[in-house]
């Protein structure tokens, strides 16, 4: 797997930290899809901080990944996008509509907000 | 011509000047047919040149300092006798013969000191004039036996002149137009700045006319503030963009969307009656547009958003003055 997918509580957090091929973000796609449902995930964390680039592909797959994950029940929080990052794919037209979008990790964390009453916590 | 230089100007860079490359050079002096006929010629005339140096450039200062315009450049005598000694230095060039990089190199400087000085075209046009007048006057004296050849050389030294001439204005052009990119720059600047208001809030008032390049300039300046103040909400307030076409809302809505993507909202106000019709006529789909009628209401919806209360002290669970 090119990408790592962390489980953080309730939510999956999946780190892009290079440029990554088609067939790599297909992959990620699948992975995501299956364990959203198979740890009963609330929601999908995508940082992509270290990407200087995001493509059409990129930008595509990205936006399959939050609405398979809306269809079984997470919601999907896309970080870290830079500012040249964001300029070029306006310029391209990708807009990455109907995807939620945050600053950072922790924005995006925090979007999602605290696990609900009963869910796992963190500490004592 | 008038090399009117201010004291301790001498090593001054002009950085800004032109350049004039060998090749453009050739094409001016070929579409102005001069030729080497026409530098022989001129050489021929140094002695000439020589001999009357000093009285054509004792009658033209002479009509410098009889307007109190072009006097005003001569107040301080050492400029005066300076200014002088260059002009003969420049008179006695003109009809050296050598007509290469370095001669076009110095005509290129005047214009610019010219410039600097502020001596106007039209003075530096009249004194030419006078000065050629005067040239002519006194070729036809010297060869008074021969007025063929008095013609000739002044019809070369005319080519020369006019090179001389159109050196010397492109340098004034060039120079207006550095000053004027320059101080586009600076309104470009100043005219997109990004402020915090409060935190996680940040206020991009928009004023003026947007083109491109500019709405390029306000979307990066924007993206790179979202980032360093980490800001959530962003109120854009077009009050100050009188009129709006189909190109300048797309460019708004591409800054809108570019914050989007870096996790900002946007909230647009400020959009006049004219503006929010024209948008209308023109069709642009602005339902995903989060718009507010004034910057007072852009503001009070960021704070909203971001769970913020303004209470006026004194008011019932407000904290009191003391």
């Amino acid at each position: 797997m090119a990408v790592p997918i962390l489980k953080q509580g309730d939510v999956l957090i999946a780190s892009i930290q290079a440029a990554l091929s088609d067939r790599d973000l297909t992959e990620l796609r699948d992975e995501l899809a299956d364990r959203v449902g198979r740890f009963r995930a609330r929601g999908v964390v995508i940082d992509v901080t270290a990407l200087d680039v995001l493509d059409s592909f990129a930008a595509r797959t990205i936006r399959a990944i939050a609405y398979t994950a809306k269809l079984r029940g997470a919601m999907t929080v896309v970080v870290g996008i830079q500012p040249e990052v964001a300029f070029s794919m306006v310029q391209l037209g990708l807009t990455l509509e109907g995807v939620t979008t945050a600053l950072d990790l922790e924005e995006g964390l925090a979007l999602l907000g605290p696990a609900p009453q009963g869910g796992p916590r963190r500490g004592g | 011509m008038a090399q009117a230089r201010r004291p301790g100007m001498e090593e001054a860079p002009l950085g800004e000047g032109i350049e004039i490359s060998e090749q453009e050079a050739n094409a001016r002096k070929q579409f102005l047919e001069f030729r080497q006929e026409d530098a022989d010629t001129l050489r021929s005339l140094n002695d000439v040149a020589r001999r009357y140096a000093d009285p054509v450039i004792e009658d033209l200062y002479r009509h410098f300092l009889s307007f109190a315009e072009t006097k005003a450049f001569f107040v301080d005598p050492r400029v005066l006798d300076r200014v002088k000694q260059l002009q003969k230095e420049y008179f006695l060039r003109l009809t050296e013969g050598e007509y290469g990089a370095d001669y076009l190199a110095n005509r290129l400087r005047i214009g610019t000191v010219h410039e600097h000085i502020n001596l106007a075209p039209k003075w530096y046009l009249g004194a030419y004039n006078f000065y050629l007048r005067g040239v002519a006057t006194r070729l036809f004296e010297a060869f008074a036996k021969d007025p063929q050849k008095a013609l000739s050389g002044f019809l070369s030294l005319m080519k020369l002149v006019f090179m001389d001439i159109g050196l010397a204005v492109d340098t004034y052009i060039h120079a207006r137009e550095s000053t004027m990119r320059k101080q586009q720059e600076a309104i470009r600047e100043l005219s997109t700045p990004v402020l915090q208001i409060r935190d996680r809030l940040l206020l991009l008032p928009i004023i003026g006319v947007i083109d491109s390049q500019r709405a390029r300039l306000i979307t990066e300046g924007l993206l790179r503030a979202i980032r360093a103040n980490r800001a959530k909400i962003v109120v854009m307030d077009i009050t100050g963009v009188l009129t709006i076409d189909s190109q300048v809302a797309n460019h708004l809505l591409q800054t809108v969307t570019a914050a989007r993507l870096m996790g900002a909202t946007v909230i647009v106000s400020g959009l006049s009656s004219e503006v929010a019709q024209s948008l209308v006529a023109l069709g642009i789909d602005l339902g995903r547009l989060n718009t507010v009628g004034d910057l007072q209401g852009g503001i009070e919806e960021g704070e909203r958003l971001l769970g913020y209360r303004v209470v006026a002290l004194g008011e019932a669970g407000g904290p009191r003055p003391a």
